[in-house]
């Protein structure tokens, strides 16, 4: 129940936050932000009470029995760090929109359902259930970058939700075919995992149910809600689209398509694994040409998601443990790359064009180093998680897909190295030309430094990516642990 | 023939009758020079006090009051009676959701033949009661026309606009041409069987195949007509005008009490031939009205301004969705087909409960912009709304999901192995998934225009009545709980699916 417990909190989060007066938004940061760290708590304590390698504190219930739905949640080492993500993301997500006063309890109660959404998908061990969470998590989505979002922020909100519910229209047939291919009468996970699918059937089905879940995964050439949602979202909804609910789809085509028609990943692998490179590189490429810092961010989402798919796609220990690492580390590395420009950033220089960006190095010193380092978490320095984690996928690829995708994601690497440092000299260190009408030579004062929700925000997910990038091993062992079992399964 | 019995069967149905006429009798009578707001007071609260009555006594009857059990009524009434619990449940249903419609029709008075109105909405209720059990084709056909003829003269209560006085005439036009194929082919029936008991399925059946060309015709008559009513493509053109220019309770009635009598009719007159050979060729008729439904309704509503239209071509697209499990001619696709239509109903009844008591005072058609800023004015209201929309569209935890996910499941569960993409319902299930995808959106936007603006259209600061709030509370949270926890209702539906 310490699981489900994530689940209830958040939901419990968004109805008293929902209810709270309008005008209170002082009262509903403190009520969001217990929310928060209690989910993050809850999803720490599992992983310290995590031993084995299979599903742990399941719990189940009847649901609807003559279809066969039940209500099974449970979590092995493939959610847990989800689980974790998940819950930091959430109380970061809170910490960096401290200030919010506009409409805020509406705010938090869509926030917290989305969240409430996703812990709940990492948790389902039933695919009607899974399915469930997994569209609870889609309309909030649309209301937080609708209401609160950016420019354009209704075309964007729209443009998320058709894509997310074509993708779940897609889940939503393979699963009824996994339903009755099996011949079980069960959408209960474990059971089906369990099923003897034919090979045709899994070849046909496979593509339909990972296609579902790859488009909220930011899959090319699906991906492209991903940067204008993420660019139009308030930052905690951005924080959450880039750290979360892209996993989501991966997680979905990891756990179900993967999981549950091992024969039909092996059959469409090869094209997957394509379609990740270009991923990576297209992502980094057109990261590169962006004029707006939100954009950047947004296809360097696209562009890390490759390597996730990338990591699915070879089909091994190596390269799996990486993608579902590397699942956390760009959850926690993209929210935070997200709150440093949506919030950090922005809300000082209110630009995020790079042309209107004059040398911020000198006016906000402390926020340029931040921000530096977090570029390089981004890249995936050693030292950071994102390093072991590429490092896992490409070891991975190297196993059991050809060089050639090797050497194509080891350029995607050193584009990401490209725009990275290109657009941290454009922000920080790049003179804008005198044209612009920026005063250029007036002596302009320092912006104000980071504030304490801001540092703590940073503090908390930045410090996550050192300590995993430390010590993986205390994610690794819980990840190989649980996949091999499904790689064992795939074997047979 | 024990009239004693039958006497008590049709007891809720004579109550009603009777208050029917206390009310146009004290409204002619005693309240002849009373105000306008007073005198719908008292009609509204005697046809309310009659219909609840009427719905104990059914609560009773399906408790087991009756004095005859069902197959002897049934027999005795040649199969005009079949009250049977599951029917006797959606009788009770529908008269509950007459009670709900009421106190809307009483808050904003469009005429001044206020019993009549009253008189009408009951006389409608009491045709869709027996629409649902009568299992004799001419019973069920004089139902329809109790239930039609009703619809039309409310229809054309809204006296102040022209557009009413128009949309009605449409719909006379239309429903009675269509009443007119549904006669000429359950004539065909008759001629083919025998009997117009269509209980007997058995010998029905078996008098049915050996002409499966008549059937066949029979049967494109009968889906023409019934496609009229219950508003399916290409027989949908009259429902957009009728629910823009109707009265917005009457409208609320067609779209919700009306659908739910015909989808249980339609199952009823299909009966005979589930099994047979003969659904080779009716399959693709119901199959081409449940693709040009689906297409007409959800893209047509794309277009729509009006929530009322809207309301309409949604209503279209969901009859098309239903069609699918109505395909599969199979006990779980009945039953998921009337969970469907009662899940639809609640949902729409409730969007035409807040349309009613937000748009009637608006002195004109309620656009969709006039929702504008909404949230801010009555949170509550926009909150069911919400709930209403949402299930609607089929997003979990609504009712309105587990409705759509029992539809498909029904569906692909009457031939779940296939070898080629077009055998079974897969096929169709994956069509109308594209189709919902597409419904999103135009739902997307009353939720956008409710929610998300900050400006305020219209501000309006009186309160809307206990009664109506009751009614949206009520019907809000039935949606809800039937989506949290819809296993009860799903086992009570396929329990006793007795047709």
């Amino acid at each position: 129940m310490i699981a489900l417990s994530t689940v209830l909190i958040s939901f419990v989060g968004a109805m008293v936050c929902g209810l709270m007066p309008p005008d209170s938004h002082r009262r509903v940061r403190w009520v969001a932000l217990l929310t928060a760290v209690l989910g993050l708590t809850m999803a720490f304590l599992c992983a310290l009470e995590y031993q084995g390698t299979g599903f742990e504190d399941e719990f189940s219930s009847t649901w609807i029995p003559w279809i066969g739905v039940s209500f099974i949640t449970g979590y092995d080492g493939i959610s847990l760090p989800l689980l974790l993500v998940t819950g930091l993301v959430a109380v970061s997500g809170v910490l960096f929109t401290w200030n919010l006063d506009h409409r805020a309890n509406q705010f938090y109660a869509f926030y917290f359902a989305l969240i409430g959404g996703v812990y709940g998908v990492f948790l389902s061990l039933d695919l009607f259930l899974l399915f469930v969470f997994y569209e609870i998590a889609i309309v909030p989505k649309y209301f937080l970058i609708a209401i609160w979002g950016g420019d354009k922020r209704e075309y964007a909100a729209m443009k998320l939700v058709m894509y997310s519910f074509g993708g779940s229209a897609l889940v939503l047939l393979g699963m009824l075919a996994l339903y009755f291919g099996s011949g079980l009468n069960t959408f209960g996970l474990e059971q089906l995992m369990s099923a003897d699918f034919s090979g045709a059937f899994q070849a046909v089905v496979f593509p339909i149910l990972f296609l579902g879940f790859a488009i909220l995964a930011g899959m090319w050439p699906f991906h492209t809600w991903a940067p204008t949602g993420h660019a139009a979202a308030p930052t905690a909804a951005s924080m959450l689209l880039a750290g979360v609910v892209m996993k989501l789809g991966a997680y979905g085509c990891l756990r179900i398509a993967v999981g549950l028609l091992p024969e039909g990943a092996v059959v469409w692998a090869p094209i997957i694994a394509i379609f990740a490179v270009v991923n990576i590189i297209y992502g980094a490429l057109v990261a590169l040409r962006q004029e707006d810092f939100k954009f950047v961010i947004g296809y360097s989402s696209v562009s890390h998601m490759g390597f996730v798919l990338l990591g699915i796609a070879t089909l091994n220990l190596t390269g799996m443990t990486g993608a579902v690492l590397q699942m956390f580390s760009h959850g926690v590395i993209g929210a935070l790359l997200f709150a440093m420009v949506g919030t950090v950033i922005y809300s000082r220089t209110k630009t995020r064009m790079f042309d209107e960006l004059h040398r911020l190095i000198d006016r906000m010193p402390g926020i340029a180093w931040v921000f530096i380092i977090v570029g390089l978490a981004s890249m995936g320095l050693p030292g950071f998680s994102g390093f072991v984690s590429e490092l896992y996928v490409l070891l991975g690829a190297w196993e059991s897909l050809s060089g050639w995708i090797v050497a194509l994601a080891g350029l995607g690497v050193l584009a990401t190295f490209g725009y990275t440092l290109v657009k941290i000299h454009e922000a920080f260190f790049q003179r804008v030309a005198e044209d612009s009408g920026n005063n250029i030579g007036v002596e302009q004062p320092d912006y104000p430094p980071m504030t304490l929700p801001e540092k703590m925000g940073v503090g908390l997910l930045l410090g996550a990516s050192i300590l995993i990038g430390i010590c993986p091993w205390l994610l690794t062992n819980h990840i190989s642990g649980s996949l091999q079992l499904l790689i064992d399964r795939m074997a047979n | 023939m024990d009239y004693q019995a039958i006497f008590y069967a049709l007891l809720p149905d004579l109550i009603v009758v009777v208050a029917l006429f206390i009310a146009l009798g004290i409204d002619y009578g005693y309240l002849r020079k009373s105000s306008l707001a007073n005198r719908s007071v008292r009609a509204l609260q005697i046809s309310s006090v009659g219909l609840f009555v009427g719905m104990v006594l059914l609560v009773l009857q399906m408790k087991g009051s009756l004095p005859m059990d069902y197959a002897q009524l049934l027999a005795a009434t040649h199969g005009q009676l079949a009250l049977s619990p599951g029917t006797l449940a959606l009788k009770c249903l529908l008269f509950s959701m007459g009670l709900a419609v009421l106190p809307l029709a009483a808050r904003h008075m469009v005429t001044r033949h206020v019993s009549e109105y009253f008189a009408l909405l009951l006389l409608a209720t009491l045709g869709m009661g027996f629409m649902v059990t009568s299992r004799n084709l001419l019973g069920a056909f004089v139902a329809l026309e109790l239930v039609s003829l009703s619809l039309y003269a409310l229809t054309v209560l809204h006296q102040t606009s022209r557009t009413s006085a128009e949309a009605a005439l449409k719909y006379l036009t239309y429903g009675g041409v269509s009443s007119a194929f549904l006669l000429f082919g359950i004539s065909y029936l008759f001629g083919l069987t025998g009997t117009l008991d269509i209980s007997k399925t058995i010998p029905m059946s078996e008098a049915l195949t050996g002409a499966p060309m008549l059937v066949s015709v029979a049967y494109l008559f009968i889906l023409v007509g019934l496609g009229f009513k219950v508003a399916v493509a290409p027989f949908h053109l009259w429902s957009p005008d009728v629910y823009q220019s109707a009265p917005t309770p009457v409208a609320a009635w067609i779209a919700s009490g009306s659908k739910i009598a015909g989808v249980v009719l339609l199952l009823v007159l299909l009966i005979p031939v589930s099994t047979l050979s003969a659904n080779t060729t009716i399959i693709p008729m119901l199959a081409v009205l449940a693709v040009l439904s689906m297409a007409v309704g959800n893209l047509g509503a794309l277009r729509q301004t009006n929530l009322k239209r809207l309301l309409a071509y949604s209503a279209i697209a969901n009859a098309g969705y239903l069609l699918v499990a109505v395909l599969a001619f199979s006990e779980e696709g009945r039953a998921a087909a009337i969970y469907y239509a009662v899940v639809y109903a609640i949902a729409t009844l409730g969007t035409f409960a807040v349309v009613s008591v937000f748009g009637d005072r608006l002195g004109r058609e309620a656009q969709i912009d006039d929702f504008r800023g909404f949230w801010k004015n009555r949170p509550g209201l926009s909150m069911a709304l919400l709930i209403f929309i949402l299930s609607l569209a089929g997003i979990p935890p609504l009712a309105g999901f587990v409705g759509k996910f029992y539809l498909f499941y029904a569906a692909i569960q009457s031939q779940p192995q296939i070898s080629y993409w077009s055998e079974g319902l897969y096929w169709l299930v994956a069509l109308a998934l594209v189709f919902s995808v597409v419904a999103l959106y135009y739902y997307m936007k009353v939720l956008k225009a409710v929610f998300v603006s900050e400006d305020i259209a219209e501000s309006r600061e009186d309160s809307i009545g206990w009664p109506s709030s009751v009614v949206i509370l009520i019907l809000s949270l039935i949606t809800l709980v039937l989506g949290v926890w819809p296993g009860p209702l799903i086992e009570y539906i396929r329990g006793c699916l007795i047709f």
